[in-house]
């Protein structure tokens, strides 16, 4: 197997482009988020038919209007949000595995479906691991997101062959619900029952206030609701705010916080509202951990 | 004898124990010796176990381990961890140009602000955990005198190594960010290097004071950051 240095550049891109892997498992005692890619289930996919590690890093994408261009062979894989992908400017009809040869530019253009979008690479992207692992955080990475004329490095790898059926194809379908698992979080039982009721009964929309720190819901929570002793939370938590807002929080959250924890997301809704956009509507359904 | 705390499920692999008491060195006694418990007998079990004022929570590996431990929990003899008694001493220049909310700060609590700065650097602060921001400290035993509702809408930028009160605490931000806390003066420190394993030099259980400098000396710390000292 040849394992040399091979750099990818890019051309262009939107804001939040980043390099994501499972994310940093110790640090938080230190106050240091999670990170990690927001749809996991994505990125270990791309990693599966790559046939690497389940820590090997990727490039999470948010916005359409994203170039790379690479300067060695190697193998790629897209999963995730549904976009139009060209190669070279010709359109690919599946993005599961592309061969990728000296100079090829990798083109994404509109969503069709979905939020996020992750570029997997045979072995994964080599940036620094700073805390255990390759995901951007700034005050924690050198970088915070990725820029037009950024170069990464991977391992070029001309001789590979994936061992798949070349026909497997991404499907979007497990994320198109408006359903999202809950359990209870820790703090369920300071809510009154016309609150819960309306918590359950209701569909709340994703507002515009989303990154990857969290997702802000559209509509107001009335409720009587205490400040609480500060406490840790977890990528999924809800937590309600005096003021009503529903929050909740995701890859890149503080690791405590002092509003009421009402909820918990299990983790495959967790991948699945980050391929949510602003305007689309949930539905929490309850169910017991 | 204490009872021992209730453990409530928050996912298949996340729950935490809770005790039904404000945060106090007692307390914290108790949740590092539930902390070492967990550290000493269930490791292999336990991917994480993160502190806050009131709770502990547990990462666990697969479900069945947190099954048993909470079917155990009634049962286990765990003893408290004597807390440190290692106290950091932090400079700090309380100059107005370092602490912007001196000024407001004394006029509310109806003070003076070498009062203010008298009471606030006065005291050893607890370090319970890291949270909010990379090494920012949740510091217990600010004088009640201090206590400060936090800025109803929060300032879009606070220095880094600001010292400030916020609620019933007072603390330090780590790096420059946005923030509700009314700031009162600025540490030289670097508080968070995520290149240095731990990344932050202190630990929950230590003791924080703070001990004023004049502005002349802070510059010359801006320009040089000491390393951090403790006794």
């Amino acid at each position: 197997m040849t394992r040399d240095f091979a750099t990818a550049t890019i051309l262009k891109t939107g804001p939040g482009t980043s390099i994501q892997d499972l994310g940093r498992r110790n640090s938080s005692n230190f106050g240091v988020p999670v990170s990690g890619a927001m749809d996991q289930r994505s990125l270990l996919w791309v990693n599966h038919l790559l046939q690497n590690q389940e820590t090997d890093a990727v490039i999470e994408i948010s916005q359409p209007g994203f170039i790379i261009e690479f300067d060695s062979p190697t193998q790629i894989s897209l999963a995730g949000a549904q976009a139009k992908v060209k190669l070279n400017g010709i359109e690919i009809k599946n993005p599961s595995q592309i061969s990728i040869r000296i100079h090829d530019q990798l083109e994404i253009g509109a969503f069709t479906v979905g939020a996020r979008l992750y570029l997997g690479i045979r072995h994964g992207f080599q940036t620094p691991k700073i805390l255990e692992s390759r995901s951007f955080f700034h005050q924690v990475t050198e970088r915070s997101q990725l820029s037009a004329g950024e170069k990464v490095t991977y391992f070029s790898d001309s001789r590979w062959i994936s061992s798949h059926n070349a026909k497997v194809i991404w499907s979007t379908e497990w994320f198109q619900t408006n359903a999202i698992a809950v359990f209870p979080g820790p703090d369920f039982g300071l809510l009154d029952r016309i609150v819960g009721d309306k918590l359950f009964k209701d569909t709340f929309g994703i507002s515009n206030l989303t990154n990857r720190m969290g997702i802000q819901l559209s509509e107001l929570l009335e409720n009587s609701l205490p400040e609480l002793p500060t406490n840790p939370v977890f990528p999924g938590t809800v937590q309600l705010t005096s003021g009503g807002k529903l929050i909740i929080l995701l890859r890149d959250a503080q690791v405590t916080g002092g509003y009421p924890r009402i909820l918990q997301l299990d983790e495959e809704s967790q991948w699945i509202i980050a391929q949510k956009r602003t305007g689309d509507r949930i539905r929490f359904k309850l169910i017991s951990p | 004898m204490e009872v021992n705390p209730h453990y409530t499920l928050i996912s298949p692999l996340i729950g935490e124990l809770k005790w039904d008491e404000t945060p106090s060195d007692g307390l914290l006694s108790r949740q590092l010796g539930w902390m070492d418990f967990l550290k000493k007998e269930l490791l292999e079990q336990i991917t994480e176990v993160k502190l806050g004022f009131t709770t502990l929570s547990i990462c666990w590996k697969i479900t069945e381990n947190q099954r048993l431990f909470q079917n155990q929990i009634k049962r286990l003899k765990v003893s408290n961890r004597e807390l440190s008694s290692r106290i950091w001493e932090l400079q700090v220049c309380y100059d107005l140009e370092f602490g912007k909310d001196l000024d407001s700060l004394a006029m509310f609590h109806r003070m003076t602000i070498p009062e203010l700065i008298k009471m606030h650097s006065s005291q050893a602060y607890r370090l319970h955990f890291f949270g909010f921001l990379p090494g920012f400290m949740y510091l217990n035993g600010l004088p009640e005198q201090l206590h400060t509702p936090r800025k109803s809408i929060p300032d879009r930028s606070v220095e880094a190594g600001s010292v400030a009160i916020g609620g019933a605490h007072t603390g330090i931000y780590p790096i420059e960010s946005p923030g509700g806390w009314h700031v009162i003066g600025r540490c030289p420190l670097v508080m968070f290097d995520p290149h240095s394993s731990p990344p932050v030099w202190a630990e929950p259980g230590d003791l924080i004071k703070f001990e004023q400098i004049d502005a002349d000396k802070m510059k010359k710390l801006l320009l040089l950051p000491p390393t951090p000292t403790s006794r």
